[in-house]
């Protein structure tokens, strides 16, 4: 008798596991697509990581460029204009891809955007000697593409009532500024940004006042800011943007002097 | 004349049919066939049952019979079978997912990709075989903790154990080997810390550690050694090492009595005739392996179709480390025990030790007794080397003697590196755009302008604030400030960062620690 029931219930269970098998089955489908759109997601999510750590210095927070530096990647220019400006066979995607790839050696508007000394944008893929793996190139690409709604004017973004980034000390806000400004693509300051087209400037408030014999470390700063080709580091190439005196606002560029004052 | 004797015609067909059946069956006849699954007697002399174990290859090495005494559930509880089930199961679904794995750095992780969107059953295969993984080191060791609670490694039965011994490393080396294979950072770093052990061997560590990963860090050569060990030489090793497993336990001494049948003589005569009385494989422990079999393969069925999902993080990322690294969980008790001493000591040659007397148990332990009241020593050994084995394991967690940064805390608990976290649980709607400031903002009604307002972003808003203010009073983050930004970044996307503000006591000057966190609509928020 026990054995029947064995059998019994074996024969159940192996009916009820079929079941399930099929129940599953019939959700595959919609479980598939699910996964793939979940991994679009994460794909864009990692990309906005990555853009923020390496591409934000020059192509701005927003991927709204920096006039004088790198262009915009958000505007309505980039996704309707910009593959028949260079002649681009393939999808905006692939262009992404390929330039984030192998960099740019010179610029294709080198009066608008000149970028970032030579070459003009960095090469990115570990392929040729960049930071990037392809995996991670492509996530960044997903993360900019996913811009065009915007870019288009299909949906409008909320924007918050106070900068989040305003703070009560120039400093801070000076900090801010050194990021706004492009200044984390070529510069390095230790725990901030690493930019090696520019001079390190970890310390700039220790040497900024021995630079030019009678200047203070204040007046040089600014000037360097201002003028940028007054004086060159021994080494370094003319290549920061004449741009600044145009660009930032007087008390941004307060913020700023305050801010690299810190650095000692 | 030339009409057809139909009678003798269907006598003629039935027996050659027959014929074939028996031919299938070992001996069996249709009708024998019919009474085995039904339990009723034998319909042949000689028993025919016992037949198929002489003719059959796979009966043959399955045993006639077992002693009705060793078969009570409570005796063994089937660990040991399934063990091997899940073994069988692993062989299985391992085969079919070798179909879809490519074992490059470039392409492992894309493949697990690929089979979860892109093959039917694919998420279910691997949720199987990871499950699987991990019952079978479950078993396995309960297996071996109950052979030696019931004092069963004893006397012709030592061999036994030692080569079940050798089973538990295999199966701990099989589990862990396949950690590394879909190449994410879970994968990744509990096997850069596992391998960074082989290196603190003494006199040829730096070999060993080559040898295992290919190269100074693993990558293309790590895994594809790990590969081969995971699919090639492990599963022979282990398919070697059951056969002599289990063809001691089936051909020669079988499973032990309960102690009680051999040594309690307070036992009524009949009782311990009655347990020595034999059980034959067939039909008896034919019918009830084929019941747990289908028992077995219902419950993982249900488990992985509506419960469990293997874990997935990020593509390995050699450059990032993250905050919580920790080995699989069959390996704690070593993560614990490393927090306690130095690395050759007790990642290498303690273990070793360990093992080395869990070897040499049978050999060690010369008392001839199996019942528990006449092993003391040996039952409590036992039971303190399983309580010391839970410790270390607690020990061996992030949480225990590692003095992460409070604000770093804080925000690592709320939005973990990888795994959902309470913050990513937030539905994507609540996710309001804005400045929440602890102790600023009223924690309540934080949307007023949505229908249904945003108790998942409150709720984590508060859990929030309470755990800034508790390290504040803690003394841990004087002065601190705390903000929870939220801004909408693209068309579906929002980034949150939290930030924490406060002063350092030691440098005199403000520090803050903040993470910038991208939320996508379509990211699975209910893992």
């Amino acid at each position: 008798m026990r054995i029947q029931i064995q059998i019994f219930l074996g024969t159940l269970f192996l009916v009820a596991t079929g079941a399930i098998l099929i129940f599953v089955g019939l959700r595959e489908d919609e479980r598939m697509a699910e996964f793939e759109r979940y991994q679009k997601a994460q794909q864009i999510e990692v990309g906005a990581e990555l853009f923020e750590i390496n591409c934000r210095g020059c192509h701005g927070l927003r991927g709204e460029g920096i006039p004088g530096l790198a262009p915009p990647l958000n505007d309505r220019h980039f996704f309707t204009e910009r593959l028949a400006e260079v002649g681009w066979q393939g999808s905006l995607e692939d262009y992404i891809i390929a330039t984030v790839s192998t960099g740019r050696q010179v610029s294709t508007r080198p009066d608008k955007y000149p970028g970032a000394g030579k070459p003009a944008m960095p090469t990115w893929s570990d392929r040729f000697g960049g930071p990037l793996r392809d995996d991670q190139i492509r996530s960044i690409a997903a993360f900019i593409m996913n811009w065009e709604a915007t870019a288009l004017g299909e949906v409008a973004l909320e924007t918050l009532p106070t900068p989040e980034t305003e703070a009560a000390d120039p400093i801070t806000r000076g900090r801010a500024a050194f990021e706004t400004y492009g200044c984390v693509g070529c510069h390095t300051i230790e725990g901030i940004s690493s930019g090696a087209v520019g001079p390190n400037l970890t310390h700039i408030a220790s040497h900024a006042g021995e630079r030019k014999a009678g200047m203070t470390a204040e007046a040089y700063i600014r000037e360097s800011i201002l003028d940028p080709a007054a004086y060159l580091v021994e080494g370094y190439d003319d290549l920061m943007p004449k741009t600044f005196a145009d660009t930032i606002p007087a008390d941004e560029l307060e913020d700023l002097i305050a801010f690299l004052l810190a650095q000692e | 004349m030339f009409g057809l004797n139909f009678q003798r015609l269907r006598q003629q067909a039935r027996e050659a049919f027959e014929r074939r059946v028996r031919i299938i069956t070992a001996g069996l006849s249709i009708a024998e066939l019919r009474a085995l699954l039904r339990g009723d007697p034998p319909t042949e002399k000689p028993n025919p049952r016992y037949r198929v174990h002489v003719t059959s290859f796979l009966f043959h090495i399955r045993p006639k019979f077992y002693l009705r005494g060793s078969t009570i559930f409570t005796h063994t509880f089937r660990l040991g079978f399934f063990t091997m089930f899940f073994f069988v199961l692993e062989l299985i679904t391992g085969l079919i997912l070798m179909i879809y794995y490519t074992p490059s750095p470039a392409e492992a992780y894309n493949s697990i990709l690929n089979l979860m969107s892109n093959v039917p059953y694919g998420k279910l295969l691997r949720d199987l075989h990871r499950l699987g993984a991990e019952g079978m080191v479950i078993f396995t060791a309960l297996h071996m903790l109950r052979t030696y609670l019931t004092g069963s490694y004893k006397k012709e039965r030592s061999f036994t154990w030692l080569t079940g011994v050798v089973l538990l490393l295999i199966t701990l080396f099989l589990s862990f080997s396949g950690y590394l294979l879909p190449w994410d950072q879970l994968a990744y770093w509990a096997v850069t810390i596992g391998t960074s052990m082989a290196e603190a061997a003494p006199l040829f560590g730096k070999e060993l550690n080559l040898l295992l990963r290919g190269a100074p860090d693993i990558g293309a050569g790590g895994l594809l050694r790990f590969y081969l060990l995971h699919v090639i030489l492990l599963p022979l090793l282990a398919i070697w090492f059951i056969s002599i497993h289990y063809y001691k336990v089936s051909r020669e001494h079988g499973i032990s009595l309960p102690a009680k049948f051999e040594e309690d003589e307070s036992l009524p005569k009949e009782a311990v005739k009655r347990a020595k009385q034999r059980v034959d494989y067939l039909p008896d422990l034919f019918t009830h392996e084929l019941f747990l079999t289908s028992l077995g393969l219902f419950i993982l069925v249900v488990l992985t179709a509506f419960f469990y999902s293997a874990p997935l993080e990020h593509i390995a990322n050699p450059q990032q480390t993250p905050l919580d690294t920790k080995a699989p969980w069959y390996f704690w008790w070593l993560q614990g025990m490393l927090k306690l001493g130095d690395k050759t000591l007790m990642g290498i040659i303690l273990p070793t030790l360990i093992f080395g007397l869990l070897f040499a148990v049978p050999y060690l332990d010369r008392n001839p007794y199996r019942m528990a009241y006449r092993r003391p020593v040996a039952i409590a050994l036992g039971v303190l080397a399983t309580l010391t084995i839970v410790v270390l394991s607690y020990m061996g967690l992030p949480q225990y003697k590692i003095e992460t940064p409070a604000a770093t805390r804080i925000i690592q608990d709320l939005a973990p590196e990888e795994g959902l976290g309470e913050l990513r649980a937030i539905p994507f709607e609540q996710l309001q755009p804005g400045v929440y400031e602890v102790n600023a903002t009223e924690p309540e009604n934080l949307c007023p302008e949505m229908d249904f307002g945003c108790p998942a972003l409150e709720a984590v808003f508060a859990e929030f604030s309470e755990r800034v203010n508790e390290a504040v009073e803690a003394g841990k983050l004087p002065e601190a400030q705390a903000v929870l930004v939220i801004e909408a970044w693209q068309a579906d996307l929002v980034k949150v960062t939290p930030r924490i503000l406060w002063l350092d006591p030691e440098s005199g000057t403000r520090k803050s620690y903040e993470r910038h966190i991208f939320l996508h609509r379509d990211h699975n928020r209910n893992e």
